[in-house]
């Protein structure tokens, strides 16, 4: 299928959909019916995500200055809007993985690939991380690789993320909040309800590494982690694999 | 469910690939950062004339 | 424009600048980073110790029987 329809309503009608289907159903019911009605009635979808393609769809990301569910008085966030654009386009797997990691590159640092451990400043800590530039468009992704894809795919893609320490605007019920990259990509693994969505329920990691899916995390801490051992000292055999 | 059937025309979406993903997310870049240094510009513009 | 209204209260107020302060950011993330690691390790401790109880059990039961 080169094309969708703009029209919302043949995502919404279960009987005469026919487009991209995510784990065998209709993407939007990965979405609750109340926040649906909620979405497909408020302006911003109706006058900023219509029509929308993959990359139409950036245009408006970029833009995004908070992440969240629902906030005020039940009004949905864009966030919540375009992560049901991107549920209705269903884009293909490099298109997704474009928004999570898009880097510009430039000339003096295309061909150097581990330029990240190399940006540090004089007392030793690392710059933020430069991939996934826009970072409430690599919040959107993370989001919707949570509810689309499977769960291997969602692991190995999204804990890199846990190394990202950038900020992000959260809209809570009655006010906005901070958080950062890896915390929200972190309760994207473990909560069962984010941005007002119930998450899918995932198989525990641990087993997926038991059936030989998944590597065991080693986290860029790994090195560091005596120092964890010594100051807690019930961990000191945790790591029996 | 009128109001669903008041959100559009029905009329279908061409795809992107990733390519032009790309292409238009270097393209938003460069110009935010061409904003950007508009703004330092601006700024400093102001900031001169102030001090005549 | 690009909002609904104006009902963003407090967004303004709330700074999602980085690398303000790099080496007070990576250190806050070391923590959260800690923290998970840690987390995550009572976990598999606390999944483990349960199966060794379980299988405690079983014998336990297989050695009364006999």
């Amino acid at each position: 299928m080169s094309s969708h329809y703009a029209d919302s309503k043949a995502l919404l009608d279960n009987r005469g959909y026919a487009g991209r289907t995510i784990r065998g159903k209709n993407p939007a019911e990965l979405f609750e019916r109340a926040v649906l009605d909620r979405i497909t009635e408020s302006y911003f979808w109706k006058e900023q995500c219509f029509g929308l393609n993959e990359a139409s769809l950036c245009d408006r990301a970029i833009e995004l200055r908070f992440v969240g569910g629902t906030y005020g008085q039940g009004k949905p966030t864009p966030f919540l809007c375009l992560a049901l654009k991107m549920a209705q386009l269903v884009p293909d797997r490099d298109v997704v993985l474009e928004y999570l990691n898009f880097e510009e590159a430039t000339e003096e640092r295309s061909s150097d690939d581990e330029r990240n451990g190399d940006q540090e400043t004089q007392n030793g800590a690392p710059l933020c991380e430069k991939k996934g530039e826009f970072k409430y468009l690599r919040a959107l992704a993370a989001f919707y690789i949570r509810l689309a894809w499977d769960p291997v795919e969602i692991f190995e893609t999204l804990e890199p993320l846990l190394n990202d320490r950038r900020k992000l605007r959260r809209a809570a019920k009655e006010q906005f909040t901070l958080t950062t990259m890896d915390q929200f990509v972190d309760d994207l693994l473990n909560k069962d309800r984010m941005c007002s969505t119930s998450l899918w329920k995932l198989p525990k990691r641990s087993d997926l590494v038991d059936l030989d899916k998944l590597e065991p995390r080693i986290s860029l801490l790994e090195g560091e982690l005596d120092d964890l051992d010594a100051s807690d000292g019930e961990l000191g055999e945790g790591d029996g694999a | 469910k009128q109001h669903l059937v008041a959100i559009g025309e029905s009329g279908e979406v061409r795809r992107a690939g990733a390519g032009e993903v790309r292409e238009r997310l270097g393209w938003l870049k460069r110009r935010l950062v061409e904003e950007r240094r508009d703004e330092v510009v601006d700024l400093g513009e102001r900031l001169e004339r102030a001090r005549e | 424009k690009f909002w609904d209204e104006g009902d963003l209260g407090d967004l303004e107020t709330i700074d999602d600048t980085d690398d303000v302060d790099p080496e007070g950011e990576h250190a806050a993330w070391k923590l959260r980073e800690f923290t998970r690691i840690k987390r995550d390790r009572d976990a598999l401790i606390a999944a483990e110790k349960e199966r060794e109880e379980v299988e405690r059990r079983r014998n336990l039961t297989e050695a009364e029987r006999e």
